[in-house]
């Protein structure tokens, strides 16, 4: 991984300062581009691969390389949930949702914990922290451990 | 001396039970209470059964079937009389509730006297049309005693009655043979309305016609009825299993006929005896609930699910649970009580209704149950999936049978919430339960790496002290 996101930083000629936000790091880039396709239209379906392939890495990069750790963690989990709800729902598709409830209890078990992450990650994040003067992460993580607990209670009761 | 009178009490038991189920008291109705010597075999057969007689007139001062409200006899035995109205002490509004009351009447008629207005009311009310002089006379020149009227043709000598339906039991039918046939001398013939209670016990031959013979002496070109048409003994059976029954011929109770030999026109052998002792007392049986009374002993039903408690006629069940229903029946047969047997061609049915049948179910004889007095019919069902008042019902009503009709109602509840399978008995759930299990074990991974992931300012804190 740290061998991958070292390779289009090389290529591109821009400082290390660029990725600090994102209005200054897709700026140039963007500006760089599209000369080059202006310029060699015959290879421009090749070279637009490589632009969206530039531009999926740039995300990855920037993604990989600004986000904080514990937001990472909860997107990871997000993404788990995301892939347990689609299970569900698949299975409830093809095999039928009797019992009714057990499908209601499963599937809202995941996407109600899917909310709860959510609103983790707001609360969390530095970018917010103006919007919540008063909530400190810790005070955001217990809120979010309780509602948690209830939500896992109410399935576990109505799953039956 | 104690012991004599104690065996004299249990023979008295045995002659008084011996009887009709609803009394033994009898009143016959006589134009003259010295008729009652033409009538003595039959009457003397119903006393020998232990029937109570009284002897009375129309015209009697004394006569009233009530007394304070209550029936002062049980049965009634009407002989023709002359006179045409019957006084009023016998209206036809007084015989309506005497049969409402659940009283018996055996009314007799004859074509050689006018009925009296009083029964042709009491007839009309009852759905029976008699012809509309009052009188009649049914004859058939193709089945009549060539001993006794080879000129005028009208004593009928018809065979037995046949089953009336296959679903029915037949109660007049069982002669000891063949060659036995009923005489009916000088009767007249009844057309039967269309009503459910009124069943034909003897109908006429396909070639029997009823005219006039005072009006049609020369010439018959008016006819009352003919063929099967014409009932010659009918039966009437109210909703309260009162019973009535019209007999066309009086005289055919008669001791001279009882014995008679008679000789069918046509007929192989020469002369053969006649089966009227035993249809009268047929008759006279069926009329005086001496026959075809069926009695409810005992209704019962329960949960049938193992596990459960096996307490008899609960008020409530729950929707689809297995019930058992069960009901005991016994019929009374002259003297007895016997097991009641439903007829090879009919089913015996429980309704499970509320407002209409939800289910509708044969009963079946359950052998365990049953004893030579008492015939037990169960079946065990689920009961449906829907809540409210229900009732157990079994309709029974046939003709020459006794109506049963009853009704047991109970609550029918709904699932309580922790009657429901629970998932984990159910696979289909299991991938929801896997689930809501995924989703758990994430997050407590999720809060044990949060918890130790350092903070990005902790981390800067740390960096800092450093």
């Amino acid at each position: 991984m740290a061998q991958k996101h070292r390779i289009p930083r090389e290529t591109t000629p821009q400082t290390p300062q660029a990725a600090k936000t994102s209005t200054t790091a897709t700026a140039p880039t963007a500006a760089q581009t599209t000369p080059i396709v202006s310029k060699q239209a015959a290879a421009a379906a090749k070279q637009q691969i490589n632009s969206w392939d530039q531009v999926v890495r740039n995300l990855t990069n920037y993604y990989v390389d600004s986000t904080p750790q514990r937001t990472k963690l909860i997107d990871a989990f997000m993404a788990f949930l995301v892939v347990v709800g689609a299970l569900q729902f698949l299975y409830c598709v093809l095999a039928g949702n009797y019992p009714f409830n057990a499908f209601l209890s499963g599937f809202s078990a995941t996407v109600g914990q899917f909310v709860l992450t959510a609103s983790l990650r707001i609360q969390t994040n530095e970018a917010n922290k103006s919007d919540f003067p008063s909530v400190s992460p810790e005070r955001a993580f217990a809120d979010f451990v309780a509602c948690s607990l209830i939500l896992h209670f109410f399935c576990v009761n109505f799953i039956n | 001396m104690r012991s004599l009178l104690s065996v004299l009490l249990v023979v008295f038991v045995a002659v008084v039970s011996a009887i009709s189920t609803t009394g033994d008291r009898l009143l016959v109705i006589l134009e003259d209470v010295a008729d009652k010597a033409s009538y003595s075999t039959f009457l003397g057969d119903l006393e020998s059964r232990g029937f109570k007689i009284a002897f009375e007139t129309p015209k009697s001062e004394s006569l009233s079937l009530f007394h304070l409200g209550e029936r002062a006899y049980d049965h009634v035995i009407f002989f023709p009389t002359k006179s045409k109205g019957l006084g009023p002490n016998l209206t036809p509004q007084i015989l309506l509730q005497f049969i409402n009351a659940k009283g018996n009447i055996l009314l007799t008629l004859s074509s050689g006297t006018v009925a009296p207005t009083s029964f042709v009311s009491l007839l009309a009310e009852l759905d029976i049309q008699l012809p509309v002089d009052r009188t009649g006379l049914v004859v058939d020149h193709f089945s009549y005693d060539s001993a006794s009227a080879a000129d005028l043709h009208d004593v009928l000598l018809l065979p037995a009655p046949e089953n009336l339906r296959r679903d029915v039991k037949n109660f007049f039918g069982a002669a000891e043979s063949d060659d036995e046939v009923i005489a009916f001398p000088r009767g007249v013939g009844a057309a039967l309305g269309s009503g459910e209670l009124l069943t034909p016990i003897l109908r006429a031959p396909r070639t029997a016609y009823s005219y006039n013979p005072k009006e049609q002496a020369e010439v018959v070109d008016d006819l009352f009825g003919a063929g099967e048409q014409l009932a010659l003994v009918s039966a009437f059976q109210g909703r309260n299993s009162a019973r009535f029954t019209l007999v066309g011929s009086a005289e055919m109770l008669q001791d001279k006929w009882f014995d008679a030999k008679v000789k069918a026109v046509g007929g192989k052998s020469a002369t053969v005896q006649t089966f009227n002792r035993k249809f009268a007392k047929q008759v006279s049986g069926w009329t005086f609930q001496e026959i075809g009374v069926v009695r409810v002993n005992w209704i019962e039903h329960h949960l049938n699910e193992a596990g459960a408690s096996n307490e008899s006629n609960p008020a409530i069940y729950r929707i689809k649970n297995d019930v058992a229903y069960t009901i005991s029946l016994s019929e009374w047969s002259w003297s007895s009580w016997t097991a009641f047997k439903v007829p090879a061609n009919d089913e015996l049915q429980l309704e499970f209704s509320m407002l209409s049948p939800l289910h509708r179910l044969h009963l079946k004889l359950d052998p365990a149950q049953s004893s030579p007095e008492a015939a037990a019919y169960t079946v065990s069902f689920k009961a449906p999936d829907q809540h409210g008042i229900f009732n157990f019902k079994v309709n029974y009503k046939r003709p020459f049978l006794t109506n049963v009709e009853e009704k047991n109602t109970v609550s029918v509840r709904h699932m309580a919430h922790d009657e429901w399978p629970r998932s984990f008995v159910i696979s289909g759930a299991w991938p929801w339960i896997a689930g809501i299990g995924a989703t758990v074990t994430g997050w407590v991974a999720f809060c044990g790496l949060w918890m130790y992931s350092a903070s990005p300012d902790k981390k800067l804190a740390i960096k800092k002290t450093q």
